[in-house]
Formats: structure tokens, C-alpha cells, sequence
């Protein structure tokens, strides 16, 4: 029990007045006037505002993680700490609420376990660091990247690699960084949905998705290889009212998701089938006639050769083999579809993941076109877009120092967002290898060899494919530099580790790939320890690396990051979303003033302008120029192993944070009861689940939701107690397509295979 | 204890939670020696215990043993909490603030450590009882609520030099040593 002289002063330090009488009180008898010297400092006067009773000050935020929500966040600070964050309710796509991720914004960015100070690891892998100043770890660096041009002559030794760890536009100063230094060598492509994207651009000419809240207008949703109970649970509410309207919703998919439990049918379709499924379907509708002439006659090129594919090379019974649906299901299922007016597809990422993933999307494309769904409000192939995305790149353009040497071609990097900027064609190029097989080009890229790595936005040994390889491979590096907030798998391989902000710490402004919503991101709270954004960092470095050798490098030495983040914006921008200034976006989030559905006029951005049944772009880079069946990759062990991701993490975020270590605590491997029982495994038993690419030891849990010839384990990093890492399992094999507009082909991460045996 | 004495001790215990680097560690380890009246264990190659001195306490992986109150006071571990606050608060009564506020949460352990010089200074400068219940709060309620918690993090952590462990120690005798002195106080006027 407390006595009444503790409880008293409980009452005077939660009292603004009783605290300031004491110090008045102090000050009075003069035991103030010769204090020793320390590390606390007399009280500024302008600092007396903290006897105020300061109500809460609130911030505009955006979720920047590779999500579709990207949600609009409002931050509660008072005292100049972060208090609470909520969903922004000016937003009506996140409507108010944030998932169990956004909420844990401020344990992320109050987590003792957050890197703190630069540092720098003495012994790779040793574990034994030393705190150093940025000072210190800029000399390094810096004496580095002009070591490495004075012996190369150029700056190809420099490698980049950066992918979505963080999504604010001012992120791709990183970018900016490594082009003000010179032609360097750039990890590129993307190895989330390359091969998606190839796919829309041969059938549309762009990838351009309906808006989402337009899915209340569906009479038939079809939720296709992906999850959005887990990744996108703003997305549901949609979904549900068009349910309740009476709309049918169908999932696809391999595992019995959380999505799949809220829909009105779920078809188990075999992993990697789903383009047999679609087609199967396509073949159906043509010989019910219920095929859309107008729009394929009028809007669309090839289609007659489509059709005349299909009759020659599809039926039913075969895509039901294939897909393992029933035939007479994938005939309901087309019927339905093709009657409802207007219905659409949700094409998840999680589908294209496969050797055949842009050839199947471009089935499912063609499904959705041939019911002359496309362009419509409630229909439409629903992939994902950029429409929104017509920002200055101001962070990410710098002219490369005079004189400055590279690759020879005008190749460049790519990305998804490549040609946004308008960058110049040089005589020189940066040296671009592809992003998903890092180990590969590293060990394969000489002349020069990469011989420094900057890792941003990324956590390459969590996210990035066969762990064993790139650890081989980051030997042969001699500077790895990493930027992160926690030390993960890739730090704890870094020469130097360099802290940086959480998106409550910094400036920038934020869309989504998937919804229509503009969201300004303030700093809420100050960088804590000795953070800094990804932009300060590349100033600070410019600086460092123009004293030592002016002209080096030609990023601005001195910035503002508020600043920096008002420069990103132009007219096309305030047009598009009907603002006249950035300041507007304190008051909340705004959403573009475009038309719920893509092709609203049916005019595509193919080189035809119509929908491209036939692509001879697509023939062109060595595809069928047909949606024709691909076939899947031959497995190379017994069960298919799919890694799709947890509700509690996106990727390698936030999974290391305690809020969901609580509900989440271990990995486990799910496979199916008599997958389990012909392999004498009981359920929270320690299991191997091995194959050619590694191993891993966890425990199994038993259930229908996966397929009998399946494993799955959900794909995060659960942090330093736990050494799971599913990609000891998963190879980097290529999917089928990804090249054409992002620079390189994205990864067939389901079409991996393994076997698991008790441990 | 003298006071004199006191403070020393406090100041080379501040000074060696705050180091930054091996060359910090054994010259406030050296300070901290001649405040104490015994021998400390001799240190061969203070860039190990730097190395474990990161481990426990900075980083870049998650600290064994975290030198914020918060982590180990409030509900829910986190720094910038609520205690980090009431600590803050007291900073201010004291008529100081650090002077890396909103970067560095307060309850830093030698933020904290320099709080208590100061206030054992303003409790020699002046006798008034509310500056003793002040002390006598935040010996109480504060430092000896989280400090027993975070030495045996310490305690029982893995390879943690002899050095590192002996300043631990002599953190947490100076430590009972005030709560007994204040326990004492306390009975003498009957609380």
C-alpha cells in the first residue's frame, strides 16, 4: 500500500501547477544556485511550456508498407510523444479503422529493440559491433566509393539494392543517391508481381484497376489467388456489401483462406492451374454463346484467334483434370459469371507467383474482357494500378557527376515505376542485374565484380530467394552497408548498419497501388536516438564525399525533408485529386477525381488502343502472343510448399513486434491430416521440411485447410528469438514474364516443392 | 557514505552507461575504481567488453537489458512511456531537462543516475521535506521498481565480462544501500 506522501506526490507530478510551485519553491531557497555539472540541462525558458496542459496534437500519417491499403493514419502526440494512431475516418476506403499491423505503429516506433546509432560489425556475422559516429560511418563509406572508382575507373562496384520496405515517395531519393554518385550497378525488377504486370500491359497496354469501393456495385465477385481477410482487410468491407446486396462471391484459390471462409463457394483449384481453370471456362462461355460480341468485336483485337484456340486446344473435362474442379462446377461458375451484369475478378498476386503466372493472369484477363466486363463499374480484371502515381521523383533525379563512366548502353534500370521520372537516354547506363536472383549476379557480375552493397528498404536475407546462396555470395563483397530499423537477418550480416526513421518520424506523402486515396505522411515526433530518413542520409553522405573530392557527387548537401517531400508535388497532381496546395492534405486524405472504372471508354494503351486478345508485343518478347496454357513447373519433390503471408506481418515488418508475438509466437509448418499421418506426424510435433534449396526444423500444425499435397508456412520474420527463414526453402526460379516493364522477371515463389518428415 | 564520495561514485557510474566506445568504458571504468574503495577486476582487451557492453545495452540487436525505465515499469514494454513521462516530470521539478529530449527518452539510466546527484546535492543544499518526499518517490517508486529488474537482466545474461558485472554490482549496493538509509529515515519519523 502507498503512504499518503507517495500518493501526494503521484499528485503533484501529474499537476502542472504543484510541479512548478515545488521548482518555485526550490528556487526560493536558492539550493539551485551551484549544482554540479552533468548530462541534464537547467530548464530552457522556452522549454517552460511543459508545465502546460498540452491537449493532444494530431498528425497526418500514411502506411507506407507494400500493401494494398496504404492506409490514411491520424497520430495522437502530446509532450511531444506519440501517443495513439487510428485510421483517418476523412478516408473512406480506411474508413477509420486500421488493421492489427498500423495500429502497432507506435510499438514500432517505441520498441527498445529498434537499431539506435550507426554502427559497424567487426567480423561479419561475428555479433561484435561498435557504436560509431555518422561521421565515422560516412568516412568509411565515402573512402569506399571513391577507392572503388579510382580502381574501376567507374562506379559499377556499387551496388543497390532497394525494394518496398517503405513506399513514400521521398524513399526513391535512395535512388536519387546512388544516381548523383554515377552509373552504379541496380538490383532491378520487383519480386512481388512482375508477372502480373506484363500481363495486363500485353491484354490493356497498362495495369489499371477499378476502384475498390466500386466492388459494392458487383453482382459476382471472383476473389482469385488472393487474401485480403489477411492483406487486405479494408478491401472486405466491399466485398461483404456487395454480398449483402446479393452479389455471389467465389474464392480461388489453393488453401482455404480466411477470405475463402467468408465467401458463398470456394474452389480448391490445383496451385499453379488456375490459367487451365480460366481457360476452361473461356471454352465453356464460348460454346453457351454467352460470349460479349459487342465488346469483343468492337474493342478488341484477336479475338476470333482466341476463340478459335480455345475450340481447337481447350475443353472442360480437360481443365477440370488439370485444375482439379469438376467440371460441372467450372460450368456454373462461367454461367454465373457470364450472367452477372456487371461482374468482376480480383486477380491476386499470389497466382502469377508461378513459372506460368503471367500466361494464367492473361486467361483470367481474357475471361473478364469476353464477358465485357472490362471497363465497367463493379467489373473489371483487378490487378492493381499506378494512375495516381504522377509525382516530380524530385528525391530520385540527380545528373550524375561530370565525367562520370558506367555501362555501356542505354539500358538503365527499370522498375515498376520506370519512366515516371523522364529520365534521359546517356551513352552511359547504369548496370542493371535482376533483383530476384541476387545471389546469382553476385557471384556472376564482374568486370567489375559489385564489390560495395547498399541495402535500403529491404531485408534481403529475410525476403530474398536461397538463403545459403546469397550468404556465399555476400563473401565476396568487400563493403555491405545497411539502412534499417531493426537488426534482422541482413543486418546481422552488414559491415554498417545505419538507423533510420519510422514513418511517424519522417515527411513524405504516400498513394496506393490498389485504391484511389492521396495521404499526406508529417512528422508526428522528432527521430529518435540518431535516425534519419533515407534523403538526410544521402545529404549527409554528398557532403562527406564532396569534401573529400569535390564534384563527387551531386545530391543536394543540405536538405529539408519537408521541403523534399513539397517538391515531389505538381499540377498534374493537385488536378488529379482536386486540391490546389499539399497543406489541404493536413485536413485529411483526398481521393483522385478519376472514374471508378479503368478503360471507362473502352480505348486501351496497347499498340492497337484495343483489348489485345492477341499480343504480338507479347509474341515479340518470346510469349505466346495467345492466352494460351502454360504449363507449370515439374515438381522436384513430393508436396507443393506455399508461402503465402501472415495477417501480423508484411513481409519482414512487423512480426518482430511484441503485440504480435502474443498472438503469433512461432512459425509452424500446416499440412494436411493425412499428409501428416502418412508421414506418422502428430499435430505440434517438430517436423524437417527439406529440399534441394535447405532445410527447416518447426513445428507442424494439422489442418483441411491446405491441400493433401501441400505444405504451407506463412513467409515472415519472426524476429532475433527465431531463426525461421522460409526462403532456406524457396529458389529463385523465374516466372514466366516481369521483364517487359519492370526489368526483370519476378519469381515462381509457388511453385516451389519439399517433404517433410518428423525431426 | 560521504557525499563528496557519493557523488563521485554516481558520476563514474553515469559517465560508464553512457560511454560510447571501448577507450568511454575504461577511462570512466578508471574514475569509477578510485570512487570505489576496492580493487575491480583488470580488464586485458576493453574492445571485448566494449563489444559486450553493445550486446547488453545498444544494439543494433535487440539489448539484452535496455537502459530505459519504461521498458521495464509500464504495462507493456516500450520506451517513451508513461514512466518515461513521470521521469521527465521530475526533471522538470528538479529545474532541468535533458538536453536530448524527444530523441533520447528520458529514463535513460544515467539521465536518471545525473538526477540523482542533482538531487542529492539539493537535499544537502536545503532541508525541506518535499525535496526529501521527491527523493524518497523516486528511490522508491522509480529506481528500485526497474533497476533490480534490469540488473538481473544483466546478472543472468550470457559471457557478460567480470568488469561489466562488477560496476553492475556496485549499481545495485549503492543502490539497497539508499533504500536502506531512506527505509531508516522513513521508521525514524514513523512512516
Amino acid at each position: 500500500m502507498k503512504n499518503p506522501k507517495q500518493e501526494q506526490m503521484e499528485k503533484t507530478l501529474v499537476c502542472n501547477q504543484s510541479r512548478r510551485r515545488f521548482l518555485q519553491g526550490l528556487l526560493a531557497t536558492g539550493a539551485l544556485a551551484s549544482m554540479p555539472i552533468g548530462l541534464l540541462q537547467p530548464l530552457l525558458a522556452e522549454a517552460r511550456e511543459v508545465f502546460s496542459d498540452a491537449e493532444y496534437q494530431t498528425f497526418r500519417n500514411a502506411c507506407p508498407r507494400n500493401c494494398y491499403d496504404t492506409c490514411s493514419i491520424k497520430t495522437y502526440v502530446k509532450d511531444g510523444v506519440a501517443h495513439f494512431v487510428e485510421g483517418a475516418p476523412e478516408s473512406t476506403f480506411t474508413d477509420g479503422g486500421l488493421c492489427v499491423k498500423g495500429n502497432s505503429y507506435v510499438r514500432q516506433l517505441y520498441s527498445p529493440d529498434r537499431i539506435k546509432y550507426p554502427m559497424k560489425q567487426i567480423g561479419r556475422g561475428s555479433g561484435n559491433w561498435k557504436r560509431i559516429s555518422w561521421d565515422e560511418a560516412l568516412e568509411t563509406i565515402s573512402a569506399k566509393i571513391l577507392e572503388i572508382k579510382a580502381k574501376d575507373d567507374n562506379l559499377l562496384g556499387l551496388g543497390l539494392t532497394k525494394y518496398s520496405g517503405n513506399f513514400g515517395i521521398t524513399h526513391y531519393g535512395v535512388e536519387g543517391m546512388m544516381s548523383s554518385l554515377g552509373y552504379t550497378t541496380r538490383f532491378v525488377g520487383t519480386p512481388c508481381w512482375p508477372a502480373g504486370i506484363d500481363a495486363q500491359n500485353y491484354d490493356t497496354g497498362s495495369m489499371w484497376c477499378n476502384d475498390p469501393e466500386d466492388m459494392v456495385h458487383s453482382k459476382y465477385i471472383i476473389v482469385w489467388g488472393a487474401n485480403p481477410a489477411h492483406c487486405s482487410v479494408h478491401s472486405m468491407k466491399y466485398i461483404f456489401a456487395a454480398q449483402e446486396r446479393g452479389a455471389k462471391v467465389v474464392v480461388i484459390d489453393p488453401l482455404l483462406t480466411q477470405t475463402a471462409a467468408k465467401a458463398d463457394l470456394y474452389l480448391q483449384v490445383a496451385a499453379g492451374e488456375d490459367g487451365a481453370l480460366a481457360l476452361g471456362m473461356a471454352r465453356h462461355l464460348v460454346d453457351k454463346k454467352l460470349v460479349d460480341r459487342e465488346f469483343v468485336t468492337k474493342y478488341a483485337l484477336g479475338y476470333a484467334e482466341f476463340e478459335a484456340y480455345l475450340k481447337k486446344n481447350i475443353t472442360v473435362d480437360w481443365a477440370a483434370k488439370k485444375s482439379g474442379i469438376p467440371a460441372k462446377e467450372i460450368r456454373k461458375l462461367a454461367e454465373e459469371f457470364a450472367k452477372a451484369d456487371p461482374a468482376t475478378i480480383w486477380i491476386g498476386y499470389g497466382m502469377q507467383r508461378h513459372v506460368n503466372g503471367g500466361a494464367s493472369v492473361r486467361s483470367i484477363d481474357a475471361l473478364v474482357a469476353m464477358t465485357g466486363n472490362i471497363g465497367k463499374t463493379g467489373g473489371g480484371a483487378r490487378y492493381g494500378h499506378l494512375m495516381t502515381w504522377g509525382f516530380n521523383y524530385h528525391a530520385m533525379i540527380h545528373d550524375k557527376p561530370a565525367g562520370s563512366k558506367g555501362w555501356l548502353g542505354k539500358s538503365g534500370p527499370m522498375g515498376e515505376f520506370h519512366g515516371a521520372s523522364g529520365e534521359q537516354q546517356a551513352e552511359y547506363s547504369d548496370r542493371t542485374v535482376n533483383i530476384n536472383k541476387i545471389a546469382q549476379d553476385l557471384l556472376d557480375t564482374d568486370d567489375p565484380p559489385v564489390r560495395m552493397l547498399w541495402i535500403a528498404c529491404k531485408n534481403v536475407l529475410g525476403q530474398d530467394f536461397d538463403t545459403h546462396k546469397i550468404k556465399r555470395a555476400f563473401d565476396k563483397l568487400e563493403l555491405i552497408v545497411a539502412v534499417d530499423l531493426f537488426f534482422n537477418q541482413t543486418v546481422e550480416q552488414a559491415d554498417i548498419v545505419l538507423p533510420t526513421v519510422t514513418p511517424l518520424e519522417d515527411w513524405t506523402v504516400n498513394v496506393s497501388y490498389w485504391h484511389y486515396w492521396l495521404s499526406i505522411n508529417e512528422q508526428a515526433v522528432k527521430p529518435l536516438y540518431e535516425s534519419k530518413s533515407d534523403i538526410e542520409i544521402a545529404a549527409d553522405l554528398s557532403k562527406k564525399l564532396n569534401a573529400k573530392q569535390p564534384g563527387s557527387c551531386t545530391f543536394p548537401q543540405k536538405i529539408n525533408s519537408k521541403q523534399w517531400m513539397e517538391k515531389e508535388f505538381n499540377q498534374g497532381i493537385y488536378d488529379l485529386f482536386g486540391i490546389s496546395s499539399w497543406e489541404q492534405l493536413r485536413k485529411g486524405p483526398v481521393k483522385a477525381k478519376m472514374k471508378p472504372a479503368s478503360f471507362p471508354d473502352r480505348k486501351f494503351l496497347t499498340p492497337s488502343t484495343k483489348y489485345e486478345f492477341r499480343s504480338d508485343l507479347a509474341a515479340g518478347n518470346g510469349h505466346a502472343a495467345l492466352p494460351e496454357y502454360k504449363e507449370g513447373r515439374k515438381p522436384y519433390a513430393p508436396l507443393r510448399l506455399l508461402t503465402p503471408h501472415s495477417k501480423f506481418s508484411i513481409h519482414s515488418q512487423f512480426q518482430n513486434l511484441d503485440w504480435m508475438h502474443d498472438f503469433n509466437p512461432e512459425p509452424f509448418v500446416y499440412l494436411h491430416p493425412k499428409t501428416a499421418k502418412s508421414r506418422g506426424i502428430a499435430e505440434g510435433q517438430l517436423v524437417r521440411v527439406f529440399n534441394k534449396t535447405g532445410e527447416l526444423k518447426l513445428k507442424a500444425k494439422l489442418t483441411d485447410n491446405v491441400p493433401s499435397d501441400a505444405l504451407m508456412m506463412y513467409e515472415n520474420w519472426f524476429g532475433q528469438k527465431n531463426r525461421f527463414n522460409v526462403n532456406m526453402l524457396v529458389d529463385d526460379e523465374s516466372s514466366d514474364m516481369g521483364a517487359f516493364k519492370t526489368g526483370s522477371p519476378g519469381v515462381a515463389i509457388h511453385d516451389q516443392f519439399a517433404d517433410i518428415a518428423k525431426a | 557514505m560521504k557525499e563528496t564520495e557519493c557523488q563521485r561514485l554516481l558520476e563514474a557510474l553515469r559517465d560508464f552507461f553512457f560511454a560510447q566506445n571501448a577507450i568511454q568504458l575504461a577511462n570512466t571504468y578508471a574514475v569509477l575504481e578510485e570512487a570505489v574503495s576496492f580493487d575491480l577486476p583488470i580488464v586485458d582487451d576493453w574492445e571485448m567488453v566494449e563489444f559486450a557492453f553493445n550486446r547488453l545495452f545498444i544494439g543494433p540487436k535487440a539489448p539484452i537489458a535496455v537502459p530505459f525505465a519504461s521498458v521495464y515499469l509500464d504495462s507493456e514494454p516500450q520506451v517513451m512511456g508513461k514512466s518515461t513521462l513521470i521521469t521527465r516530470r521530475i526533471f522538470e521539478m528538479l529545474g532541468v531537462q535533458s538536453p536530448w529530449q524527444d530523441s533520447l527518452p528520458d529514463d535513460h539510466l544515467s539521465l536518471e543516475l545525473d538526477a540523482c546527484i542533482r538531487l542529492s546535492a539539493i537535499r544537502q543544499a536545503s532541508d525541506s521535506s518535499e525535496t526529501e518526499e521527491l527523493w524518497s518517490y523516486f528511490l522508491h517508486e522509480h529506481l528500485a521498481k526497474w533497476l533490480p529488474l534490469w540488473i538481473d537482466q544483466v546478472r543472468t545474461a550470457e559471457q557478460v565480462p567480470a568488469a561489466i558485472r562488477s560496476v553492475i554490482d556496485i549499481l545495485g549496493d549503492w543502490l539497497a544501500g539508499e533504500v536502506r538509509d531512506l527505509k531508516s529515515a522513513d521508521m525514524a519519523i514513523g512512516l
